[in-house]
């Protein structure tokens, strides 16, 4: 089955955009059966997703880390961390619903893996701050890591 | 979170709401059984989008305009693209107009599929939220996200993708689909068309609080059907206006508490946009099959039951997959995907129906097509005052419920409206971007 890398964001909301920065340079390497996706709506994951393995979804984290800190968490068998709010954006429903709802649906990949960027800042009109441009490399390499079945 | 004060007064608050687009919070003050204070919270950070629009292009508002929204960019980009068209003196033709009805169907079905089953529901069946209803009812969960699939299929090929669509500009799209391409969407449309259908009476069948509200109506009303992608303003007491009048009547105030802007008809009238608005002044321009839909539901000429929104947003999605089957089944091949809209000094003025209601957008642009000022009123923040003013007549009848139940109730009475706070945020001082 062919894997899948999803960058999660909003582009006009500053690092909420890290996940399809992240996106585009795995895009950039051209890596055999990759699939590179950007999503901006959290629930149309559950469509987009099920038919791949593994799966990794790089998106803006906001959980009182230092700005750039790279997080991976494998999703597969736990919950994603959620205090309520989808990291850094405002849509209705998040990522941790989407995974929660994919997963009571029975259509969660046989595993998946989140990567998270801590945002610096996500207002309106902004481009990435200078700690989460400086971390893009270690997020790639995280997730590369869970393309190739570890890292998490 | 709910606290009970020692000196027997309650103070419900549910901080921050769970299930409405955006971050808000709500109020509400009891002392010696009276309702004393009543108040919706609004913490998104304020956005600054209509100062952000000052000083670029008249080509750009669709594209920024669609990123305030997650849920709802069509509505952002047809409305930003009335407003620019009439600043320039184009009206587009009929078939670019129809192509945008078509588009604007694939947001209702979306949005209302999406705020039926997975944000509303599961208030009415005694769930916490959508994870936890589809523990139970998988069947529902999934035909719900079915019938939202067809909308983003529609979304994807008309708009070039499932959310903030890149096809569209002003004066039209950059790219028609064909005939042949639109006749492929149909079987799906059809299953969801006969799935939203069953929505209306799984819906209907949902126990509803006895309230009604007595606000005024506003909507649009359209020549072309029931409204969606343009029309002139009417309201439930009589009033009828055009778009270019609309910030003469509607006059939006900031309150302290709060990012938002409080928007009233001549600064005192409180008043209602979204669906039931719609509904009450357009149920007559609805297909035969949403009309028998929302007849069998049980609605009459008007429903004034926010509770019972869900049955009319059902029949709303009933009539937007049948619009949209009857915009294909018609569709030929030719005319331009676009006009030329060259720029011209001047103000325009655009409204269209949102899925929570009417929304307006006004562009003065200079000769070269230069944004000098933008003002954006959203459904959500025409509807603050209502959601409070429902709030407080709802409690005061209800003070002999639980603590906890009262509290989900008034959660659920915020619900209603579908409320996207992120869009009803203005951030207040629009001068200061001004060069």
């Amino acid at each position: 089955m062919t894997s899948m890398l999803i960058g999660l964001g909003n582009p006009q909301r500053g690092d909420d955009a890290v996940g399809l920065a992240v996106a585009r340079r795995v895009a950039a390497l051209e890596l055999p059966d990759v699939d590179v996706v950007e999503v901006d709506d959290p629930i149309s994951l559950i469509d987009t997703w099920c038919d791949a393995d593994p799966v990794v979804v790089v998106d803006a984290m906001s959980s009182r880390q230092p700005p750039g800190t790279v997080r991976a968490i494998d999703v597969t068998d736990q919950s994603l961390p959620d205090d309520g709010r989808s990291a850094g954006g405002s849509h209705a429903l998040g990522l941790a619903t989407a995974v929660e709802l994919s997963r009571a649906l029975g259509r969660l990949p046989a595993r998946l893996v989140v990567v998270g960027v801590e945002v610096h800042g996500v207002s309106t009109g902004s481009e990435l701050s200078a700690p989460v441009r400086a971390a893009l490399d270690s997020a790639v390499s995280a997730a590369r890591r869970g393309l190739e079945g570890g890292g998490a | 979170m709910t606290h009970k004060l020692t000196t027997g007064d309650h103070i419900l608050a549910a901080d921050p709401l769970a299930r409405v687009e955006g971050e808000g919070a709500m109020r509400v003050v009891v002392t010696d059984g009276q309702v004393e204070h009543v108040e919706l919270n609004i913490f998104e950070p304020p956005r600054f989008f209509e100062a952000f629009l000052r000083g670029r292009a008249w080509t750009e508002p669709p594209d920024i305009t669609a990123r305030i929204c997650g849920i709802c960019p069509v509505a952002y980009q047809m409305s930003s693209c009335l407003a620019i068209e009439e600043a320039c003196g184009v009206s587009v033709p009929e078939h670019i107009r129809l192509m945008r009805r078509l588009l604007y169907c694939g947001e209702w079905i979306e949005s209302h599929a999406l705020h039926i089953y997975l944000l509303h529901a599961p208030d009415f069946l005694g769930y916490d939220g959508a994870v936890e209803m589809a523990a139970d009812h998988r069947e529902l969960v999934e035909r719900g996200l079915a019938i939202k699939k067809a909308g983003n299929a529609l979304m994807t090929l008309v708009g070039g993708r499932a959310v903030h669509p890149v096809n569209v500009r002003v004066g039209g799209f950059y790219r028609m689909p064909t005939r042949h391409e639109l006749l492929g969407l149909r079987p799906q449309l059809e299953r969801a068309r006969d799935a939203a259908v069953a929505t209306v009476s799984w819906v209907a069948g949902f126990d509803f609080p006895d309230f009604e509200q007595p606000q005024e109506y506003v909507s649009l009303r359209s020549p072309w059907g029931y409204p969606l992608e343009g029309g002139s303003v009417v309201s439930s007491t009589g009033r009828s206006f055009e778009v270019a009048d609309f910030s003469s009547v509607v006059v939006e105030q900031h309150v302290a508490r709060s990012n938002a802007l409080h928007a009233h008809l001549d600064g005192r009238t409180t008043y209602v946009v979204g669906p039931l608005a719609r509904y009450a002044l357009n149920h007559d321009r609805l297909s035969p099959l949403a009309l028998d839909a929302a007849r069998a539901a049980g609605l009459g000429a008007e429903c004034r039951n926010p509770f019972r929104s869900i049955v009319v947003r059902a029949v709303e999605l009933v009539y937007a997959l049948d619009e949209a089957l009857r915009i294909i089944d018609g569709w030929r091949d030719n005319g331009p995907a676009s006009v030329l809209v060259p720029p011209a000094a001047g103000i325009g003025h655009g409204a269209t129906e949102a899925p929570r209601g009417l929304l307006y957008h006004r562009y003065e642009l200079a000769a070269d097509g230069t944004i000098l000022d933008a003002v954006i009123v959203p459904p959500t923040s025409q509807n603050l005052a209502s959601m409070e003013e429902d709030l407080r007549r709802f409690v005061a009848t209800r003070l002999d419920l639980s603590h906890d139940e009262l509290t989900l109730r008034c959660e659920q009475a915020v619900r209603n409206y579908d409320p996207c706070i992120s869009c009803a945020t203005h951030f207040l001082d629009l001068t200061v971007e001004r060069s």
